[in-house]
């Protein structure tokens, strides 16, 4: 087993913990541990709080592992990790332990190098030291996400691991470890009361973990973030809903959702989408920095400090468990805490931006007038479309001029739009003279360009990113070029690029070029760059002049001196020029010419950088040059003269065609001799011939992806091989391709797999709302139904998913496949809801995606076995559940503490620890209805009524029943990692299975006796 | 050498060289010796063509009698055959040496004329190059002379190396390519493969893919075969362009093997003894009472 590595972690989307051990899985309920882990010798158990001892089991094959965690902690915060791990202390702080898979370990010596810069940054700016004794990182196989955070403990994909030669994976990863370490202060030391506050951590996190970045990365890339985040989360906002970060639901009422334009439910977090959630949590940091504007950073740190501080006292307090409330964190209590720490009342922002979704829409125009000197702005704001909100305050405009930058601070008013602003500088430029900017810095310019009776070089409407908005402002090309060169923001020379795509013209061409040759630019600018030099390249193809866009610039920067054709050896010791040479050739292959075909120029010139790539001197890996190269050479691909799918023959393939499918040929088969980091050249590959594929170059088969896309392949190239057949049953509206991706989805033994190929669909929906399409049949339309019903009920990010497609597809209307429900009567679409025909399914379908989770449970027809782990949430053991929280969240903690308990011992036992001994039948069914009576803990917000997660991947036949097995079973079974290992690792499962039965559990239960119990578990359940 | 040139005297009658002169000599005396026995027998006439196969005959037996007394000869470390040689290999050879002195003294002999003197030419010598070493003092005089100094003395010759650069990056990437594409050919004949067109499995070979237990194994840790490749790479390079500066290479090859040591187990506790963490505590033996 340890050969095989195989091993076994928890996880789960939000409070997840009740699928695999019995807790009241909620964030607000706390208590202290002590946990107890017996394992097989050959593997190491890491889970929460301090390991206290490790003793060997009386036959000496297995250890225990006894874990304290001192600190009150909510039982969704608590996790685990089994393997044969690797142990690496950290070398710098030794209460740090890391854990990798084996054979690992140079990578993770690499990799953790960093770590202990991040403890200091936080434990610095927070002024608190780090609130667990130690902290653990975990890198496992088939990770549910990248990273997640637990009580003194993360789990983190192994594909994070890296070594010292790869470039780009460098500032990932250390971003990934430096936010579930953000995470641990906010977020699992304190915890939150409610779903709804969950905007608080979410947002504070974020917000350290982006100081930490300013200071580790430099303030550019910082702002690039955030300007990266504002734009998606307003595009998000704008395009498909508003992100409501606290709603606030009216008591009683049910129906009345605080977000009836979405179709989800937002009253639990496994309810939202994915995306959605992302973005969530990208607008919770966002208003966070708000907050930090208005009350500045010294106050905000104070806060935190304030929080922590209290936090801390209150978990010293043992035996006063009234005091731990101190430890959650509630929306109420935040702005409380602002308001005591700083004296501002921020309610109005926080009802702006936290209590209300939507973002502000601005359009912007101006005119100068000359006479007066004057600069007339129109603001017009578009607060009626979805998304949007009105805003009435304060604006910074900055407006550069000849004599300097000035900032003007604007009220938005409700009715005025127009705001007039003096200018300084009369227009006297035939004095030569320095242009003082922003920062103070003076620069030369050359103002040949601009408007000769303006004074005005450009004009920015709120240049902090003070509000979460959109703005479209209209200036000319020359001041969008003259901003481009000379503004020193990032954020406003993006703008200034993304302008300029709209003004193809040899001026916009030059600043281009001058930027992508500006050492001092920031790298992102300059890659942003090339992508729009090669759209101004093709907009202006009838008048360009000279070689195609870029290139001359590469072979002055990267080709050598005596032979120009010829590129020079790797050395990516410069960063940014190696971001720079990765990009240019992706940029340049794009261009076109007249007849829409890439220049035959082009397509030699990446052939000779493929030819001439020597990276045997380079120190590091230049394997994601490869890719990117391939990458270019799938840019260069244009349509084929049109010829049907038969009739496609290496004879028939174009001469260019064949020399990139020649050299892609050679890649990936040097690939399976000589595999390169995380295989990206075979990703790059895999996307390239479906490249070729969709332009008619080769014929369109899905058989190779297939062979990629199958389990055993490395993740990232699965994925590759993934998006390319979610392309296929796009393009070729293949319905049997999507029945084998569905399959997947079903089947999938990883669970970061099966949600990747929903969200792929998601974002490329095979078949479109309301259009006819041979894939729109009623099969699918059950298929999906039935996913969302009964299939996922142990993975909510899965089922949200599948909620998810289900609503791309087909919207919230009935879709158009399915038969009219009575032909002889005329349904009127408003009362669609009220018709009760049991045989209406895609009925309930729409009403189901329009509000997934309320109308989930009541369907019986159609949930049969989701049903059965839902239903006691949704209100019989209502009553038990509260009771049981009145009286028991102490008492689950103090049967391992020693304090007697008022329930009877064995309940407090099993909820508290995992035990080791074994126990006979009929306990084991007491404490399985103990546990379905007590898990739903209906009193909180937290807790979904209709689903959740497990710990585990399991068969996805009677998923709920195997979930619920495993997870009761488990804790009270010897061999529980061994158990659920073997479902893990499917391929070895009976093999394995009978070994370890033989060896292992016989001195503690006969395996009749044990499976007895199974089957007494099962027939319970 | 000698059969050779017989075939090659009949139909080269036009201009023939001195050394055919002789060996058209030889086979003469050879064939009028047959055409004597022939008479002794008693024939009056023959046809060409039988007295042209008993002549071959002849010849053959005689160059077989001829070789294997010298190979008796040399046998016994002598360089000249003796009459006992010749009489074992005339009797292995089947002939009964017995009644040779009495054909010898048959009366009814036809004398034959002695062959017409010629003599084999002198092969030509090849052309003398550089000076002949004279033989050391202690090498006896009846040892042969020193061939000429060409057979013998191996003469360096080289080219001037490469240094252009141009031709150099050519030369080695067209040079990678072929090694590449040729590898990657022969794995693709002589492995699974998957073609992209359907008709046609020969063109665009990709070799297909095999699912691993660890697949994050191979594309997580840098490949074995990667940095042996490197380090041929670098060897080669290190012969054709003699002696660009080699400054990374080192650093390289130091990191990769540094961080690829197998010893991973080993530099885990030992190293720094003081580090108290409870995961490398060593493992505690559980207590008898919990035995019962």
């Amino acid at each position: 087993m340890a050969e095989r590595a195989a091993h076994v972690f928890s996880y789960g989307h939000q409070n997840a913990s009740r699928f695999w051990f019995p807790c009241i899985d909620s964030y607000s309920e706390l208590c202290t541990w002590k946990m107890e882990f017996t394992v097989d010798a050959s593997m190491v158990a890491v889970s929460n709080g301090d390991l206290t001892e490790t003793i060997y089991t009386s036959d000496m094959r297995r250890k225990t592992f006894h874990y304290t965690l001192p600190t009150p902690t909510a039982a969704s915060n608590i996790s685990l990790a089994v393997g044969p791990f690797e142990i690496l202390v950290d070398p710098n702080m030794h209460e740090v332990t890391h854990f990798c898979l084996p054979h690992l370990l140079p990578l993770l010596k690499h990799t953790t190098t960093f770590l202990h810069e991040i403890f200091e940054f936080y434990e610095e700016i927070l002024t608190c030291r780090y609130p667990f004794s130690c902290y653990k990182t975990v890198f496992v196989d088939e990770a549910y996400t990248d990273a997640s955070s637990y009580a003194s403990m993360s789990i983190f994909s192994t594909s994070l691991l890296h070594g010292s030669s790869i470039v780009d994976q460098t500032p990932i990863t250390r971003k990934r470890t430096a936010k579930a370490l953000a995470q641990q202060f906010f977020g699992c030391f304190i915890s939150r009361i409610s779903w709804t506050d969950d905007w608080v951590l979410k947002g504070i996190s974020g917000y350290i973990y982006g100081l930490w970045m300013k200071k580790t990365f430099g303030s550019n890339e910082y702002n690039f973030w955030i300007k990266k985040w504002l734009t998606r989360v307003t595009d998000f906002e704008l395009q498909n809903s508003g992100i409501l970060l606290h709603p606030t639901f009216p008591s009683g009422k049910d129906k009345e959702s605080p977000t009836p334009h979405l179709h989800f439910s937002t009253r639990y977090p496994h309810t939202l989408p994915c995306e959605y959630y992302k973005l969530y949590q990208a607008k919770a940091h966002l208003v966070l920095r708000l907050i930090e504007n208005r009350i500045s950073m010294e106050f905000l740190l104070q806060v935190f400090n304030k929080l922590l501080s209290l936090a801390n006292t209150a978990s010293s307090q043992r035996y006063q468990s009234h005091m731990w409330s101190q430890m959650l964190l509630s929306t109420a209590g935040f702005l409380k805490s602002i308001s005591i720490v700083s004296g501002k009342d921020i309610q109005p922002l926080i009802r702006q931006w936290v209590e209300q979704s939507g973002v502000v829409k601005f359009f912007g125009t101006f005119v100068f007038n000359r006479k007066r000197n004057i600069l007339e702005l129109e603001l017009k704001q578009d607060c009626f479309s979805q998304g949007t909100q009105k805003y009435v305050g304060p604006l910074t405009v900055t407006v550069q001029e000849l004599d300097g930058s000035f900032n003007h601070n604007l009220q938005i008013e409700e009715n005025s739009t127009r705001h007039e602003i003096p200018c300084h500088s009369k227009s006297r430029r035939n004095k030569k003279k320095k242009i003082p900017l922003m920062n103070g810095e003076e620069v030369d310019m050359d103002l040949s360009a601009m408007d000769s009776d303006s004074p005005l070089l450009w004009i920015r409407v709120d240049p902090g990113m003070t509000l979460l908005r959109r703005i479209s402002f209209e200036q000319p090309d020359f001041m969008w070029q003259y901003q481009l060169r000379y503004e020193r923001s990032v954020a406003a020379q993006l703008e200034a690029i993304r302008a300029l795509e709209r003004y193809p013209t040899p001026a916009s061409r030059l600043a281009l070029t001058d930027i992508l040759e500006h050492e001092q630019c920031f790298y992102r600018v300059r890659l942003e760059a090339t992508q729009c030099l090669a759209k101004v390249a093709n907009a202006m193809v009838n008048t360009w002049s000279g070689p195609p866009a870029m290139k001359s610039l590469f072979t002055r920067m990267f080709c050598c001196k005596s032979c120009a054709n010829i590129i020079k050896t790797n050395n990516f010791s410069n960063f940014q020029g190696y971001f720079l040479q990765k990009n240019v050739p992706i940029a340049m292959a794009k261009q076109r010419d007249a007849h829409g075909l890439c220049p035959k120029e082009v397509l030699t010139f990446i052939l000779d950088l493929i030819k001439y790539n020597d990276n045997r001197k380079n120190k590091f890996s230049d394997n994601y040059y490869r890719a990117a190269l391939i990458e270019a050479l799938a840019n260069t691909i244009t349509p084929a003269v049109a010829a049907s799918n038969e009739s496609r023959t290496v004879e028939g393939l174009h001469p260019d065609a064949k020399l990139v499918l020649e050299e892609i040929t050679r890649f990936l088969n040097m690939e399976k001799l000589l595999p390169c980091y995380r295989h990206t050249v075979t990703a790059s590959c895999l996307r390239a011939v479906r490249v070729l594929q969709k332009n008619g170059h080769i014929p369109s088969e899905p058989g190779l992806f297939q062979a990629y896309a199958q389990y055993g392949i490395f993740i990232d190239v699965r994925l590759a091989a993934l998006h390319a057949l979610v392309d296929y049953t796009r393009v070729d509206t293949s319905s049997e391709i999507l029945q084998w991706l569905l399959h997947l989805v079903q089947n999938d033994p990883v669970s970061f797999v099966r949600h990747k190929i929903l969200t792929m669909l998601i974002e490329e929906p095979p078949l479109f709302r309301k259009s006819e399409s041979t894939l729109c049949t009623e099969a699918l339309v059950d298929q999906l139904w039935k996913l969302i019903n009964s299939g996922t009920a142990h993975d909510s990010r899965l089922r949200c998913d599948a909620v998810d497609l289900y609503h791309a597809l087909f919207g919230l209307g009935r879709p158009a496949c399915l038969p009219l429900p009575e032909l002889g009567l005329v349904v009127n679409l408003k009362e669609k809801k009220t018709v009760l025909n049991p045989t209406i399914k895609p009925e309930a379908g729409a009403a189901v995606s329009e509000n997934a989770s309320s109308s989930a449970g009541g369907k019986q027809s159609l949930v049969s076995e989701g049903a059965n782990g839902k239903e006691p949430g949704s209100g019989t053991s209502a009553s038990q559940g509260t009771k049981r929280k009145a009286d028991s969240p102490p008492a689950e903690v103090t049967g391992t503490e020693g304090v007697t308990g008022r329930q009877d011992d064995d309940n407090n036992e099993e909820s508290g620890k995992v035990k080791v001994r074994i126990r006979d039948d009929e306990e084991v069914d007491i404490n399985m209805e103990h546990d379905t009576l007590a898990s739903p803990k209906t009193g909180l917000e937290d807790y979904p009524s209709t689903q959740g997660s497990k710990p585990v991947v399991a068969g996805p036949e009677s998923p709920t029943t195997q979930a619920a097995r495993s997870a009761r079973a488990s804790p009270r079974n010897d061999h529980h990692h061994e158990h659920r290992k073997k479902k893990k690792k499917h391929r070895h499962k009976h093999k394995h299975k009978r070994r370890h039965d033989g060896r292992d559990s016989l001195p503690f239960l006969g395996s009749p006796a044990s499976a007895r119990s199974f089957n007494s578990l099962s027939t319970s359940d | 050498m000698v059969e050779a040139s017989c075939f090659a005297v009949r139909p080269g009658r036009g201009g023939a060289t001195a050394a055919e002169n002789y060996f058209a000599a030889r086979r003469r005396t050879l064939q009028v010796a047959a055409s004597a026995l022939l008479t002794e027998a008693g024939f009056e006439a023959t046809e060409y063509a039988a007295l042209e196969t008993l002549t071959e005959m002849l010849q053959s037996y005689i160059s077989e009698v001829g070789r294997s007394a010298r190979a008796l000869c040399e046998h016994t470390a002598r360089t000249h055959p003796v009459p006992s040689d010749l009489l074992l290999c005339l009797s292995e050879m089947g002939f009964d040496v017995e009644a040779l002195p009495a054909y010898a003294k048959r009366t009814h002999r036809i004398a034959l004329s002695a062959p017409p003197t010629s003599h084999l030419p002198n092969t030509p010598k090849g052309l003398p190059t550089g000076q002949r070493r004279a033989r050391p003092q202690y090498i006896p005089a009846h040892y042969p002379e020193f061939p000429d100094p060409h057979t013998y003395i191996r003469t360096p010759t080289y080219r001037e190396p490469l240094t252009e650069y141009q031709v150099l990056r050519e030369r080695s990437a067209a040079q990678r390519r072929d090694v590449e594409r040729a590898l990657t050919r022969f794995v693709a004949k002589t492995g699974p493969t998957y073609s992209l067109f359907d008709p046609d499995p020969a063109a665009f070979p990709l070799i297909s893919c095999q699912p691993s237990a660890n697949a994050y194994l191979s594309a997580l840790l840098p490949s074995h075969l990667a940095e042996e490749a490197a380090s041929l790479d670098n060897r080669d390079d290190d012969i054709t362009t003699m002696g660009v500066s080699e400054t990374g290479h080192g650093l390289e090859s130091a990191l990769s093997s540094g961080s690829l040591l197998p010893g991973m187990g080993a530099n885990r506790p030992g190293e720094e003894p003081p580090i108290d963490n409870p995961y490398l505590r060593p493992v505690r033996k559980p207590k008898v009472r919990r035995r019962k």
